[in-house]
């Protein structure tokens, strides 16, 4: 199954080229078009009590779709934000990300929501997390750029910025700095986190996007 | 004068990244809110800088009256973003001065000074008007741009909606006016109907910069999305 | 009509140089910066047509269609214009009629004819928001905007578009509004809402990205209004 991620880095999308036989599973929401020889089919992700819960937490759906053809056909596949996106092959390996990143993957990819833990949620981070693992590529945005970095140590995210990390990176909660540099630097709470391992990191926000254009509501 | 500042700007330009590394000991000061993350031994402070004229001059000129100075305890990173989606330049201040408008402003190092300027505009309906920093001293000086940034020469007269200025050169003589061509009806009409009410004519040479977004027409899109208040 | 598109693909900003006498109507707040010799008329929906209180229920309901005429009096003006949200802009060498999505058209030049009141694609309502098209027609030069990148699709057969990655198309084109999945159950809540499945022969222009969408994502994150 061909894929190419066009118009990166602002308004990044994803070709992709199916044939008979081949499967692509997305988020609901993110086929902008697609031939008419595609058919989607929309399915549960997971078991349904989780489901239940993501959708009251998580904010990610409950339903996920396939894609399928019976001859050949294309589709193109986005996200609701601008910004960039990244494909990564996991080769028996894992990956966390924020449930909202999440875009599309092969259907040999397992996708699980996990608890992300208090220290997430406190970070700004939420309350769950996108388990993927497995063989297969899975395709991840960002509203904003990616970048990413390796941790050895400890190193301080601000919150709405972290997109993905490894198993293998702890969060834990904190201030950016004392309690009144805190709240009046704007700052507010953060994640530190700490390795080693890579994370993977987006150039805006949507908080502080909502930020700055509350900033400008009268 | 070059820089003394290490520092790489990524992810131009549409959601640029403003990456610096401190040495121990080096400071830097940034608007509030714009730190994405940093290393370990970085430590943030807010504070007013500069004393109460200054902050009152800045709480003028629109941005915040905190500054947050960071300070590397020991030697590391600290990437800065803006809220909007946009570019970002650095801009090399040599004893001279820069005007910026309000929300552009993200990062200085040591040797600027800001302080707030009225902009003089007519009527506050449109909401905005002029409002302005003046950066001033030697130093490096870090501004920010809602779309992208687009720098151009002025070499005798340039109109430019109030919306879009995001710096100038002192060289250049400017008044807020509405716009020069403008039918009286059509001022009228416009004026209230959230378009070109207010636009600034530049006079004289020198350098601005102006950006391709406007906040206004972006909050006129995204009302329909806001919550609705609820009537109690 | 002199045209150059800067900043492409995502912050796209057209820059116009008009001779004396050339107008070009966009919709008021397009305006970035100009040279000192263009004066501007504005007037709502239509030169002429429509009237202040269509124009005042748009804007209540939050879409502005008041237009800005601006014509060059002088030599060696020039205007530069941007759209709302971030994304590109295109320019279409019109002969004929194109269906624009109402807030995806940027600037025309008179010789273009523009009409507010096209109904034919209904409202989109299970997007959540309610989209206006216009119907541009005659001979000129036509300039869209996009949120997100703009890829073009010759359709021959058939073509399925979710309806807010619409931006424009010829009228050539047969249209029908329908779900993405053979049930209903599955298309609204697969997160596809309704989508507009294309037949018959023409152009179609399509955005990356669906403002719906964008503004649901941050819209509950903003104050109330």
């Amino acid at each position: 199954m061909e894929a190419e991620i066009r118009n990166r880095p602002a308004f990044a999308n994803i070709r992709v080229t199916l044939k008979q036989g081949d499967r692509l599973i997305a988020e609901s929401g993110a086929m902008a078009s697609m031939s008419s020889t595609v058919e989607m089919s929309t399915r549960f992700n997971g078991g349904f009590f989780s489901g239940v819960l993501r959708r009251v937490f998580g904010g990610e759906s409950l339903f996920i779709n396939e894609f399928t053809t019976r001859s050949s056909g294309e589709i193109v596949l986005t996200q609701p934000t601008p910004g960039d996106i990244e494909c990564i092959e996991l080769k028996g390996n894992t990956l966390y990300l924020q449930p909202g990143a999440f875009i599309a993957c092969d259907p040999t990819v397992s996708l699980g929501m996990g608890w992300a833990g208090f220290a997430s949620f406190i970070g700004g981070e939420g309350l769950f997390r996108l388990k993927v693992s497995g063989q297969g590529r899975v395709w991840f945005g960002a509203y904003g750029g990616i970048f990413a970095r390796e941790i050895e140590g400890e190193y301080v995210v601000d919150s709405g910025h972290l997109i993905a990390y490894e198993p293998s990176i702890h969060l834990r909660a904190g201030m950016a700095g004392g309690i009144f540099s805190s709240f009046f630097g704007g700052e507010g709470l953060v994640t530190r986190v700490t390795g080693p391992g890579r994370i993977y990191m987006q150039s805006r926000s949507i908080e502080g996007l909502a930020a700055w254009t509350n900033a400008h509501l009268w | 004068m070059t820089s003394e500042l290490q520092f790489d700007i990524t992810q131009r330009p549409d959601f640029a990244l403003l990456t610096v590394q401190l040495q121990k000991g080096q400071k830097i000061f940034a608007e509030p809110s714009a730190m994405a993350s940093m290393s370990n031994g970085i430590r943030l402070k807010a504070g007013f800088k500069g004393g109460w004229k200054k902050t009152l001059g800045r709480a003028l000129g629109g941005e915040s009256l905190i500054i947050n100075t960071f300070t590397a305890e020991k030697a590391g990173e600290v990437t800065f973003a803006p809220g909007c989606p946009g570019d970002t330049v650095h801009y090399q201040l040599d004893m001279s001065t820069l005007y910026l408008q309000r929300g552009a402003f993200m990062v200085h190092s040591e040797g600027v000074e800001l302080s707030g300027k009225w902009g003089g505009a007519k009527g506050f309906f449109s909401g905005k008007g002029l409002v302005l920093l003046k950066a001033s001293g030697t130093g490096d000086l870090f501004f920010n741009s809602y779309g992208a940034l687009i720098e151009m020469n002025v070499e005798d007269e340039y109109i430019v909606d109030t919306g879009y200025v995001v710096a100038f050169e002192e060289s250049l003589d400017y008044d807020v006016t509405t716009v020069p061509g403008m039918s009286t009806g059509g001022k009228i009409k416009s004026f209230f109907f959230g378009g070109e009410g207010l636009v600034v004519r530049f006079r004289g040479e020198g350098r601005i910069w102006i950006q391709s977004r406007a906040v206004n027409p972006f909050l006129n899109w995204v009302f329909p999305f806001r919550p609705v208040q609820k009537q109690s | 009509m002199n045209f150059k598109i800067d900043c492409r693909p995502a912050a796209a900003v057209l820059n116009l140089s008009l001779d004396p006498g050339e107008t070009i109507t966009c919709e008021v707040g397009a305006m970035i910066a100009m040279t000192a010799g263009i004066t501007v008329e504005t007037t709502s929906h239509k030169r002429g047509k429509g009237g202040l209180l269509k124009g005042l229920k748009r804007m209540f309901a939050g879409e502005n269609f008041f237009l800005n005429h601006f014509t060059a009096r002088h030599d060696n003006q020039t205007l530069m214009l941007g759209p709302q949200l971030m994304g590109d802009i295109v320019h279409h060498d019109l002969d004929g009629t194109l269906i624009v999505q109402g807030s995806s058209w940027l600037a025309s030049d008179e010789g273009v004819e523009l009409d507010a009141s096209f109904q034919g694609l209904g409202k989109a309502i299970f997007s959540g928001e309610s989209v206006f098209w216009l119907k541009c027609s005659g001979r000129g030069d036509l300039f869209l905007s996009s949120f997100g990148a703009i890829y073009e699709v010759d359709v021959d057969g058939e073509f399925t578009v979710d309806t807010g990655h619409i931006v424009a198309f010829e009228d050539t084109l047969d249209f029908r509004i329908g779900k993405a999945s053979r049930s209903l159950i599955g298309s609204f809540l697969g997160g596809e809402g309704l989508v507009c499945k294309f037949s018959g022969t023409g152009k179609l222009y399509c955005q990356s990205h669906n403002p719906p969408s964008f503004g649901q994502m941050l819209g509950p994150k903003l104050r109330a209004r």
